[in-house]
């Protein structure tokens, strides 16, 4: 690739690169959000000891996890006008495809994260007389975060790739631009290029959080 | 006044039935020894006294309070301090921090009274070093010593103590079992689960005798050793086997 090629950009498109990331940051960080706080609850409710309340979050997590994200999406966008009268503009249909995909693995996570922790320290920690909440607020829930917080990070490096599925309902992210500007300048591995290298820039310093999170959370059993 | 009342307990997992009918009483005082062989329900017994198993049958009272009503779990565990078999350190927290999360969360002991506490029973325990450690930086019997401090950071009136020996070493054991004898000479109330027959000789004030769920004696130790065990050819059995 030579200097000629990038020519073929122009200072304006250097600017929609940076919009786009904006778009991009925006609907991962509030799908992420949103993701966390529901994934967090429905995990907890699976936590219950009672076998039917931890069943009820089951009903949202499994058809979202065994099923297409993008699906998910044209499901929110395209299909629920089509049966009720909610008819979300893009954004806010993307952050909600997003946000309940988050939420079911990180349901799931949170689940598997609180179930590995030894039964003998719930037992230890009652027989102190710390009550059940007690108990999983400081004895529990710092052990569970251990297990937690790594796989957590490696979800959201995830959910932000598949944040590029948004612009099939056309919203400018950076895939989409990346689209546009590949039509326009014939030159699809430049754009393809500097779209996967801002992907890269975001990313990275995610996956080295949770490498240090990981060392910095640990303890021995 | 018995501090724990145990009235026709019944108690089974699936088909298996670990204790049948089983009642007894225990008072705030001594050391209560409960022997008989595995799988007869004396750790079982600790477990319901302290409601960490339900029981099928029958009512356990600790200082008045049925463990049968949860509202009483609480008052009930703080009366009833419980070392278990394998150790149960919280593997995120220094030894400090083992010992005074609980009386600053559920006493509100004001951190500097109980960290003055805590090196009270470490040095009781000569493990006044120790305080920064992690768990795993402590050798087992360490760990069980750090254990019994934990339940006694609670103002317990009586320690439940589940085989706290037996994962442990003969030097390990010897260590816990100097703490035991410590504890019993000043008058510490303790119901162990223990297949230690020294320690039993050496400290027991009672010894309760099980066989199948079901109590077969209960005498006074030194009673148990000389009388009961050539009476009762179950327990004669049973010491001849563990090498009494």
């Amino acid at each position: 690739m030579s200097f000629y090629d990038y020519a073929y950009l122009t200072s304006n498109d250097a600017m929609q690169f940076v919009k786009a990331t904006g778009v991009t940051l925006y609907i991962t960080l509030m799908s992420l959000f949103f993701g966390t706080v529901l994934g967090v609850l429905l995990g907890l409710v699976r936590c219950s000891k009672n076998r039917v309340v931890r069943t009820l979050p089951l009903l949202v997590i499994e058809p979202l996890r065994n099923s297409p994200l993008v699906t998910q999406l044209f499901l929110i966008y395209y299909g629920l006008p089509m049966v009720s009268r909610i008819m979300l503009d893009p954004y806010p249909a993307a952050i909600l495809a997003l946000s309940l995909n988050t939420a079911a693995f990180m349901g799931v996570l949170v689940h598997n994260s609180v179930s590995a922790v030894p039964d003998g320290q719930w037992e230890a920690g009652l027989a102190l007389g710390h009550s059940r909440v007690s108990t999983f607020c400081h004895v529990i829930a710092r052990q569970a975060l251990r297990l937690l917080v790594p796989q957590a990070i490696t979800l959201y490096i995830s959910q932000l790739q598949c944040s590029s599925l948004v612009a099939l309902i056309s919203i400018m992210d950076l895939t989409k631009l990346g689209q546009n500007l590949a039509l326009r300048t014939l030159r699809p591995f430049l754009v393809y290029g500097i779209v996967f290298l801002i992907y890269y820039v975001i990313s990275s310093p995610l996956a080295a959080l949770a490498r240090r999170l990981e060392k910095k959370l640990a303890f021995h059993y | 006044m018995a501090m724990i009342e145990v009235k026709n307990v019944a108690k089974s997992f699936g088909t298996l039935t670990v204790l049948k009918n089983f009642s007894v009483d225990f008072t705030q005082e001594g050391v209560t020894v409960l022997l008989g062989p595995s799988g007869t329900g004396k750790s079982t017994l600790l477990r319901c006294i302290n409601g960490l198993e339900t029981i099928d049958e029958g009512d356990i009272l600790v200082n008045g309070r049925s463990v049968k009503e949860k509202k009483n779990l609480r008052e009930i565990r703080l009366d009833c301090g419980m070392v278990f078999q394998r150790t149960v350190l919280f593997p995120h927290l220094n030894v400090m921090r083992n010992l005074t999360m609980s009386p600053m969360k559920l006493l509100k002991t004001p951190q500097a009274e109980a960290e003055e506490k805590a090196r009270f029973y470490l040095d009781k325990g000569g493990l006044l070093s120790k305080e920064k450690s992690m768990h795993n930086e402590l050798s087992g019997g360490e760990q069980q010593r750090i254990a019994i401090a934990r339940a006694l950071m609670m103002n317990p009136k009586a320690l439940l103590l589940d085989e706290i020996t037996s994962a442990l070493d003969p030097e390990m054991t010897s260590e816990v079992l100097k703490i035991l004898e410590n504890l019993a000479a000043e008058g510490v109330c303790m119901l162990c689960v223990t297949h230690e027959m020294q320690f039993a000789r050496h400290v027991a004030s009672r010894i309760l005798f099980m066989d199948k769920g079901s109590l077969v004696a209960d005498a006074g130790g030194e009673e148990f050793f000389s009388t009961i065990r050539k009476e009762n050819k179950r327990i004669s059995k049973f010491l001849h086997f563990i090498g009494e």
